[in-house]
């Protein structure tokens, strides 16, 4: 049984880190698509308020005048509902300022309580004439509306309720069509003002927010979109700021433009307004404003002059912490309802409006897809600095793009909740690189830790193996310290720590001295393996049997025995007798010693010489013989001597034999170093080609 | 990888060697022999070293000549050197390698011997 974080490491590890990963941009996307649904579309819409406040729409010309019934009016001239003659009263003072159009964001649904009607049946004992001679305030209403293109505000209302009645005023001459009706607002029945009112004024726009979407944001108290038309029973209606438009421009035709998925933008007269499929425009809300509220109370005692209604749309509406309800917008700003309508009015004749196609979502789908998937395919290849560089710039990209795509064309695109998406892909590629890192180098610690100690451990043995090998060659100095018939003096150093060449000196018998010097091919540990086992031989060899050639052949004949690495020996072996001076030697492919008699150097005759011990198997090596004179020295050197390179020549047997003249006055151990101090000198810290062996003889004579 | 240019002469497979061969080349050099080898068998032309390019040949060097002289007398097939410089014949003289590889003194010599 795997522990139960084992088993989560796996996991995620799985698919070289990426399948994970993968999984999680495949919820992100899903999640993406119905983010309607998740907490993340609180951070999309804070993102696209974002966008606005950093910029809001600038509010140059101010086109619409808002009449507000405030406290001022109310303590002036009573509480609401106004009779409506007085409301007529207003009508009229704005009218005489020809205003382009005039809307009222009333409902005017029930009998003034003035009317005569009214006032009889409260009070019945008013006679006849007296309520004929007074006025009938929905009669004045009605003759002020008619005067100029007014528009009158209607509630949709989703089901009949008493009271509901169908609006007189529906948007002539337009034909949504089948196929883009079912996407807009439907009501089943409206609230709208008494048919004597209605009809007087040119037209009527709801002034309902939208049913279902905005419930969502009305939680949070934020109004982002606007409806801009609906139907009440399959009669369509504009919003009431647009029917001001419309009447403005003398009745333009509305035209909507859609694609199969609803509509996409409004179009009234030269004015267009992107909009969402059904039909809600995305407002861009600009900075909040009084210059453009005016108090009824003031309008009715006439403080301002009429031309100031001139060319402006005039909405008269409610202004007073008692009666609205207020909005906050997305720039954090807290208005009245009625500056939405200003707001859209501009809006519409500006032309400016957010834009969030249907498509955004695919791109940002699209985007969120390959920017996962650039992720999934680089950060386990990245170094851990260059993944987190690539994902913050892939931020700022996103980000800087919603930026750009506002600043260019006030389209929203949600670079972060993408980015809120990415992150957990982003964080499980990084930890997965960080976990193999980890582990790597862990791994190279512990193995750099392994080669140390293997290292340290060869070191030791090879250390060992020298000790071994340079303790199988005889200190010829302690060997043969009371000799006085002769004397022998010999160095070896091998190129590395351990080596191929070897040397030999022993009394066969009280008479005969034996001397050997070999060069195993090669250099290093299999040279020296080799070196022991010709070295031991040799020594038996030699003792066993008596003739010396014969000793060489058996020599030769055991090394070929098992020799699967095909190495070979050079080899010169001398037998002296020390007392009549008589040598006899054979040479296996070794170089030719050097003799020194009497100031002269010679080469020992090696015409009868064979080839290396091993080349052929079964060479018939002969011994060959020489006479030395007393006071004779014998130089036996390997190819370390005559082969050192100083990195452009070799030493060569001319520089030997010129330093063992001048030797010539030295004792035998002092010349020995004197030759190798030579050839170092020679090399001049070149590394030494080869093993480096010299032995030095010097016979005495008969006398000695 | 040590490169070893061939041509054949007179029913001769010529081998060119060239520059150094020590202890730290030996092992190329068997490496880049050895498919030669391979047809150095009887009924087969002769292998044929020229020497002339090799400035130095240490007893690593000689040891692959060893190995390869014992391969082509197994196969029963002819193996040679020609044209050593100098001081390589002296080596080949101390070492009595010409007793064990036949060694000529040009490659025309050898050719008019192993081409017959």
């Amino acid at each position: 049984m795997k522990h139960p974080a084992g088993l989560l490491l796996a996991a995620i590890q799985a698919g070289r880190g990426r399948a994970f990963p993968l999984l999680l941009l495949i919820v992100g996307t899903l999640v993406l698509n119905g983010i309607d649904r998740t907490p993340l579309l609180n951070v999309r819409d804070a993102l696209f308020d974002q966008y606005q406040r950093q910029m809001p729409r600038a509010r140059t010309s101010e086109p619409v005048i808002v009449v507000g019934i405030d406290s001022q009016s109310l303590v002036k001239h009573g509480q609401w509902p106004w009779s409506r003659d007085l409301v007529a009263q207003l009508v009229n003072k704005i009218q005489t300022g020809k205003p382009l159009a005039l809307g009222i964001d009333i409902v005017f649904a029930e009998r003034d309580r003035y009317s005569p009607e009214v006032l009889s049946a409260r009070m019945p004992g008013l006679s006849p004439e007296i309520l004929a001679t007074l006025p009938d305030p929905d009669r004045e209403l009605a003759r002020a509306l008619s005067a100029h293109p007014t528009a009158l505000a209607v509630v949709g209302l989703s089901k009949a309720l008493p009271g509901s009645t169908q609006p007189a005023r529906p948007l002539p001459e337009f034909n949504p069509g089948a196929g883009l009706d079912r996407h807009l607002p439907q009501y089943a029945g409206a609230l709208a003002s008494r048919p004597l009112i209605e009809k007087s004024a040119a037209g009527e726009g709801l002034i309902n927010a939208s049913p279902s979407q905005l419930q969502a944001n009305n939680e949070r108290g934020v109004l982002r979109r606007v409806p801009t038309i609906g139907s009440i029973n399959q009669l369509p209606f504009l919003s009431l700021p647009l029917e001001m438009v419309r009447l403005a421009l003398g009745g333009g035709a509305v035209v909507p433009e859609s694609d199969d998925r609803g509509m996409t933008a409004i179009r009234i007269g030269d004015y267009r307004l992107p909009t969402q499929p059904n039909g809600e425009v995305l407002l861009h809300f600009g900075r909040a404003n009084a210059n453009y509220y005016l108090s009824a109370a003031d309008v009715l005692a006439g403080v301002h002059p009429p031309e100031i209604f001139d060319d402006r749309f005039v909405i008269i509406g409610f202004n007073s912490t008692g009666l609205q309800d207020r909005i906050i917008t997305p720039l954090g700003e807290s208005l009245p309802g009625i500056d939405i309508h200003a707001q859209v009015i501009e809006s519409l004749l500006s032309g400016d409006a957010l834009q969030r196609p249907a498509w955004m979502s695919q791109l940002e789908i699209a985007t969120l897809l390959l920017g996962g998937l650039l992720l999934i395919g680089t950060i386990p290849v990245l170094r851990p600095r260059y993944a987190v560089i690539s994902f913050t710039t892939m931020s700022l990209l996103l980000i800087g793009g919603g930026y750009f795509a506002f600043f260019v064309g006030r389209w929203l695109f949600d670079g972060v909740s993408q980015i809120l998406l990415l992150a957990p892909v982003f964080i499980l590629l990084l930890g997965n690189t960080l976990v193999a890192a980890d582990s790597r180098r862990r791994e190279a610690e512990s193995q750099l830790q392994r080669s140390r100690e293997e290292a340290a451990r060869v070191a030791g043995e090879i250390d060992a193996a020298r000790r071994i090998q340079m303790g199988m060659l005889p200190n010829p100095a302690t060997l043969f310290a009371n000799e006085r018939r002769f004397s022998v003096a010999a160095l070896l150093e091998p190129a590395q720590a351990v080596g191929g060449d070897y040397y030999d000196c022993f009394m066969l018998d009280e008479q005969r001295l034996c001397l050997a010097i070999g060069d195993v091919s090669g250099k290093g540990v299999p040279a020296s393996l080799f070196m022991a086992i010709s070295k031991t031989l040799t020594g038996t060899l030699m003792r066993r049997q008596a003739d010396l050639g014969l000793a060489v052949r058996e020599l030769e004949c055991e090394l070929s025995r098992e020799n699967a690495e095909y190495l070979f020996v050079t080899a010169f072996i001398a037998v002296l007798d020390v007392a009549s001076g008589r040598m006899e030697y054979v040479c296996a492919g070794h170089d030719a010693p050097i003799l020194q008699r009497a100031g002269q150097l010679s080469r020992i005759d090696t015409v009868t010489a064979g080839p290396p011990l091993c080349a052929i198997g079964d060479y018939p090596y002969v011994a060959a013989e020489l006479q030395l004179q007393a006071g004779d020295r014998i130089c036996l050197f390997t190819d370390g001597v005559s082969e050192a390179s100083d990195g452009a020549g070799m030493f060569g047997v001319a520089r030997l034999q010129s330093t063992i003249q001048k030797t010539a006055g030295a004792d035998l151990q002092s010349a020995t170093t004197a030759l190798r101090d030579a050839v170092r000198g020679f090399e001049a810290g070149h590394p030494p080609a080869d093993d480096l062996t010299l032995l030095l003889l010097q016979w005495r004579g008969q006398s000695a | 990888m040590m490169n070893l240019p061939t041509r054949e002469q007179a029913g001769v497979l010529i081998v060119s060697v060239s520059g150094r061969i020590d202890h730290t080349t030996s092992e190329e050099f068997t490496k880049a022999l050895d498919p030669l080898l391979d047809h150095c068998v009887q009924g087969n032309p002769s292998v044929l070293l020229d020497f002339s390019g090799v400035d130095y040949i240490s007893s690593a060097g000689l040891r692959v000549l060893m190995m390869a002289s014992r391969r082509s007398k197994a196969q029963k097939g002819v193996f040679a050197i020609a044209a050593l410089q100098p001081m390589v014949q002296e080596v080949f003289a101390i070492s009595r390698f010409n007793l064990i590889v036949p060694c000529y003194v040009s490659v025309e010599t050898a050719c008019k011997v192993l081409g017959s």
